[in-house]
């Protein structure tokens, strides 16, 4: 299918376009042109596999099924609505001297990059090269996280790539031993044996003691990249130091291609060894990634790593509705994906558009935003309710449905923590907020409005309240059939 | 093979003869290596012969202790040399024990030495005897993982037993359990003979002594005793060494030829000597806090042996 | 052309003492103190996982392993070296940082995670020969590349630790998969780590740049 290639070579040929092009405004054009495309493309390959079930090319090299196609039309949203953004964002930082064009341009070549890495992750069928594509994220975004070459900046940037490196060499081991538990016990298929449409049609055959080792290895490694608690100490860093497009793009997009993966294992771990041993250390990594994030909402005192915080949490929550299991637990988890990718990179704009204007992350130091700002204060009100899931917002009615999946799975004690974790995360947000929004200004300039930053701004605000209200009916088919990718045991 | 008392007659008269010898070697081949003279290989008994001649100087604080240790050190390390076994794969005092007889003699005259250094009350002596001791508590252990390891492989700690393993198979060094085995063991027996990177016998220097510092008292005859019993047990520990890891050319067996066993010791013994002093020339003195990183080494080998005995069994 | 007839004990003795050595190696990186020295010892233990590639290529007769063996020797046992040595002299990097355990302690531990592989690589013994002597092995390698890791905390270190814990997953790899990971596979994992390996030396450069310094212990202005 040419599809599939083309969602590839898109943003491969202008990432590397980007490399030789010199003006700026060439970049931008090309940057939007290439996630239009992709985003094209991914509603493309959405009703395609709606319509038609799994799409493979090159023969089974690559393999797009629902699962997959909901990841891509998620990272192709996130990376075009980061993209309108990046353009007003980039525009201030050059103005204000904050970055020079060299820098500018080295973010235009790499996010493209950056979004085919991650494109290649969903789409590649050979667990190896997914690995090799996630392990490609990073490096694609570790010079990202570097951008501003400050000290801080640069110390992000080292503990992301060295915690991320080693996260990742854990899940090759993991996926090494996978592959392993296949070969040791049915005959592979000439050049197939690392493929996940070839894997999951004999895993219960697969040798269960290398399953094991290797499903933890793997939840250990992707888990790193996605953020879990106790591998998540990299995510605040990165998410404080990295230029805003190129951290909404690591909190709304990599975190998905992260859970993917681990996805993809799940579904072959619990086919072999049943849904209770993957389920079981999901639950304890979930729920640890939700305790992990109460207490440092509560007392953090810069707002840029407060959202890094919300990220784990939402991590947290995904993981955890896979680990209930059962239907509502597995659409739980994918509602709540594809509300959490539409809301985050709103939040991080909002952030954003506060640190541009006030210059500078700590929260003491920022007041009255609503007044400096009406629209952007707006918004991050607005914003902060969706994200701390507060109905009607799409993030409430997932939030629901995954704490009915943990009811309905016999974990009434979990899901009381699930819910006490939420509240306080809740809780400790709306008091920060309040505090950035309201509060007297202090004779603060009132800011510019800049069409690229408060349009994207205003697109997402709007479709987040449509979802809320009303998700589009092909959306919630291609949910459902993604939830079955993942329950496919059951 | 004929009767034992003639087996022990010759081990002791080759220990005897030998021992000395190998020393002396070791000393003239480092000097040529280092572009001197270095005095002649036979040097050795003339000076033994001396020192016999010589009248002692003991000091007036020194009590019996001082006066048995030499002899207690000559005799631990020649009858520890008669368990090892180098002609045949029977050692000529096999019965009495084995490895754990070996290494505890051996420990019996490093104890007495020591006591022997601190007896006079002499500054030297005491700190050649306190270092001697911190660096054997981290060398006696990776000796005994090492040989304990072989042990198992052999299923008897009896060391006749163990060259009688090695020699059974063709090439007992490739193999990794035996080459770590190895590794360790040679670490341990520069440690135990004063050699280079941990003690260096050619110098009397205050700050690095530590064999020479616990002896620095002793004068005549019982510097001779001393003298020769350090080289019987560094001919010990290296006949023990060849044969654990090299048992070509052992008299196994009827009909096998007394000479050419003895032939082959001594050409593996100055082999297992020349590299020796290759170590010894090409590598500085390690700083005394240094050295107990390597012989923890050693040691860290020596427990890798053993756990690959398991590994690849 | 007709096989070689490989004696498949003596195939599996020489694998066994080429990981021997490579864990011996690993054990002289914990204590070697200098960092050109660590990286010549990076490059021999590649080289001896060549040796490993190499005999199973050999005794199995399969061809794709010599390609992978090619890429290691070409790109672990001497660009990788090269490019390393390049940068060390370059930033000019003399200060010896002492480790966080000194070296017998350092080295103990390195036993202990010997013994942690073989416990772990327990349940996979007895099935095949090959598995039983280098899948423990393997996994110790990867435990001590982490430890090296946090034990000389400097940019350098951290990045030939990581390269270190790759090659156990090398290791693993063609020792619990025969034939290796499909080319495919192996050929993407060198290009990211050569990726890799560079973004970290532009890395480490503005590190040593910014703070004087390639000590990671002053990375530590980010908290909560």
């Amino acid at each position: 299918m040419m599809l599939l290639v083309a969602l590839l070579l898109v943003p491969l040929i202008a990432g590397l376009a980007c490399v030789v092009i010199r003006s700026t405004r060439w970049l931008e054009r090309v940057n939007l042109l290439a996630f239009l495309g992709v985003a094209g493309l991914a509603v493309a390959l959405a009703r395609e596999v709606l319509g038609r079930g799994p799409v493979k090319a090159w023969n089974g090299f690559l393999y797009a099924d629902a699962l997959s196609a909901l990841v891509i039309l998620l990272t192709a949203f996130v990376s075009l609505a980061c993209g309108v953004y990046a353009v007003g964002y980039f525009r201030f930082d050059r103005q204000n001297l904050k970055a020079g064009s060299r820098q500018v341009r080295r973010y235009y070549a790499l996010t493209p990059l950056f979004v085919f890495t991650m494109l290649l992750v969903t789409l590649a069928n050979n667990l190896g090269v997914m690995w090799v594509a996630l392990e490609g994220t990073g490096l694609a975004c570790v010079l990202l996280i570097a951008f501003y070459n400050e000290k801080t900046s640069l110390e992000a940037a080292w503990k992301y790539i060295i915690i991320g490196s080693v996260g990742i060499a854990l899940a090759l081991f993991g996926t090494i031993l996978t592959y392993y538990s296949a070969a040791a016990t049915s005959v592979v298929p000439e050049g197939m044996g690392m493929n996940w449409s070839w894997l999951v049609t004999s895993a219960e055959k697969f040798d269960p003691a290398a399953m094991r080792l290797g499903f933890v290895m793997v939840l250990l490694g992707y888990g790193t990249k996605a953020g879990l608690a106790p591998m998540h100490t990299w995510k605040p860093d990165a998410y404080a130091e990295a230029p805003i497009p190129a951290a909404a793009l690591l909190g709304a997009g990599l975190l998905n291609c992260a859970l993917y993966g681990i996805l993809r294992f799940y579904v072959l771990a619990s086919k072999c060894l049943g849904t209770e041993f993957p389920g079981q250390l999901l639950l304890v990594f979930g729920l640890a990634s939700m305790m992990v994030a109460v207490p440092f909402v509560v007392v953090q005192r810069n707002y840029r790593r407060l959202l890094a915080y919300s990220s784990i949490e939402h991590a947290g929550i995904m993981v955890t509705a896979v680990g209930f299991g059962g239907k509502l637990g597995m659409l739980g988890a994918m509602l709540h994906m594809v509300f959490h990718a539409t809301t985050k990179p709103l939040l991080f704009f909002c952030a954003g558009n506060i640190q541009q204007h006030f210059g500078t992350p700590y929260s003491r130091k920022v007041r009255g935003a609503i007044r400096a700002m009406p629209l952007t204060g707006g918004l991050l009100i607005l914003v902060t309710l969706a994200v701390t899931a507060v109905p009607p917002f799409g993030l409430f009615q997932s939030e629901f449905t995954i704490l009915a999946g943990g009811f309905a799975a016999n974990h009434p004690l979990l899901g009381g923590l699930f819910m006490i974790c939420a509240v306080a995360i809740f809780a400790g947000f709306l008091q920060h907020i309040v505090h950035l929004t309201f509060g007297s200004g202090g004779g603060t300039p009132t800011a510019t409005i800049c069409p690229w930053k408060n349009g994207a701004m205003l697109a997402l605000a709007v479709g987040i309240v449509v979802i809320g209200f009303h998700l589009p009916e092909s959306v919630f088919q291609l949910v459902q059939a993604a939830a079955g990718v993942i329950g496919g045991a059951q | 093979m004929t009767s034992p008392l003639l087996d022990i007659a010759l081990q002791i008269a080759m220990t005897l003869v030998m021992a000395p010898l190998m020393s002396s070697i070791i000393r003239n081949w480092k000097a040529k290596l280092q572009n001197r003279r270095g005095s002649p290989p036979w040097q050795v008994y003339l000076d033994i012969a001396k020192f016999l001649r010589k009248d002692m100087v003991i000091s007036e604080h020194a009590s019996w202790v001082f006066a048995s240790a030499p002899y207690v050190v000559f005799l631990t390390s020649l009858v520890a040399a008669l368990m090892v076994p180098m002609i045949g794969v029977e050692a000529p005092l096999g019965m009495f024990g084995g490895a754990l007889a070996f290494i505890g003699l051996l420990a019996l005259g490093r104890f007495f030495l020591a006591l022997g250094g601190l007896d006079p009350g002499s500054a030297f002596g005491g700190m050649g005897s306190s270092r001697e001791m911190t660096l054997s508590s981290v060398a006696e252990p990776a000796l005994m993982l090492s040989i304990f390891t072989l042990a198992i492989a052999a299923g008897s700690t009896s060391l006749s037993v163990m060259v009688h393993h090695a020699a059974s198979q063709d090439w007992p060094l490739l193999n990794s359990v035996n080459l770590l085995a190895f590794a360790a063991l040679f670490i341990v027996l520069l440690a135990e003979t004063g050699r280079v990177p941990i003690d260096n016998p050619a110098t009397h220097l205050e700050l690095t002594m530590i064999h020479e510092a616990m002896i620095i008292e002793y004068s005549g005859r019982y510097l001779a005793l001393l003298e020769l019993g350090a080289s019987i047990k560094q001919f010990a520990l290296m006949s023990l060494v060849i044969n654990l890891f090299f048992p070509h050319g052992l008299a196994v067996g009827e009909g096998s030829s007394v000479p050419l066993a003895v032939g082959a010791l001594l050409v593996k013994l100055l082999f297992l000597a020349g590299v020796i002093v290759l170590v010894e020339t090409v590598n500085a003195k390690l700083r005394l806090f240094r050295v107990p990183n390597l012989l923890a080494g050693a040691f860290v080998l020596a427990a890798l042996a053993l756990l690959s005995t398991f590994i690849f069994q | 052309m007709t096989p070689m007839p490989v004696d498949p004990d003596f195939s599996s003795r020489i694998i066994m003492l080429l990981t021997t050595f490579v864990l011996v190696v690993q054990l002289m990186m914990v204590t070697q103190r200098t960092l050109v020295g660590n990286i010549h010892l990076f490059a021999v233990q590649s080289l001896l996982l060549c040796g490993v590639a190499g005999t199973i290529a050999w005794v199995h007769q399969a061809t794709h392993v010599y390609f992978v063996l090619a890429l290691m020797l070409v790109g672990k046992v001497i660009a990788l070296p090269l490019f390393l040595i390049k940068l060390v002299r370059r930033i000019k990097i003399n200060e010896e940082l002492k480790p966080m355990f000194n070296s017998p302690v350092g080295m103990l531990l390195c036993g202990g995670f010997a013994l942690l592989g073989h416990v772990v690589a327990r349940p996979f013994a007895g099935r095949s020969p090959l598995i039983n002597s280098t899948f423990g092995i393997a996994i110790a390698l990867v435990l001590m590349g982490l430890f090296l890791m946090i034990n000389r905390r400097t940019a350098i270190n951290q990045v030939l630790a990581l390269l270190c814990a790759e090659n156990g997953l090398f290791l693993a790899a063609i020792s619990l998969t025969t034939f290796g990971m499909p080319l495919v596979v192996e050929l993407g994992i060198f290009f990211d780590l050569f990726v890799a390996v560079m973004v970290l030396g532009i890395l480490v450069f503005r590190i040593r740049e910014t703070f004087a310094s390639i000590d990671v212990e002053r990375l530590n202005q980010l908290k909560g």
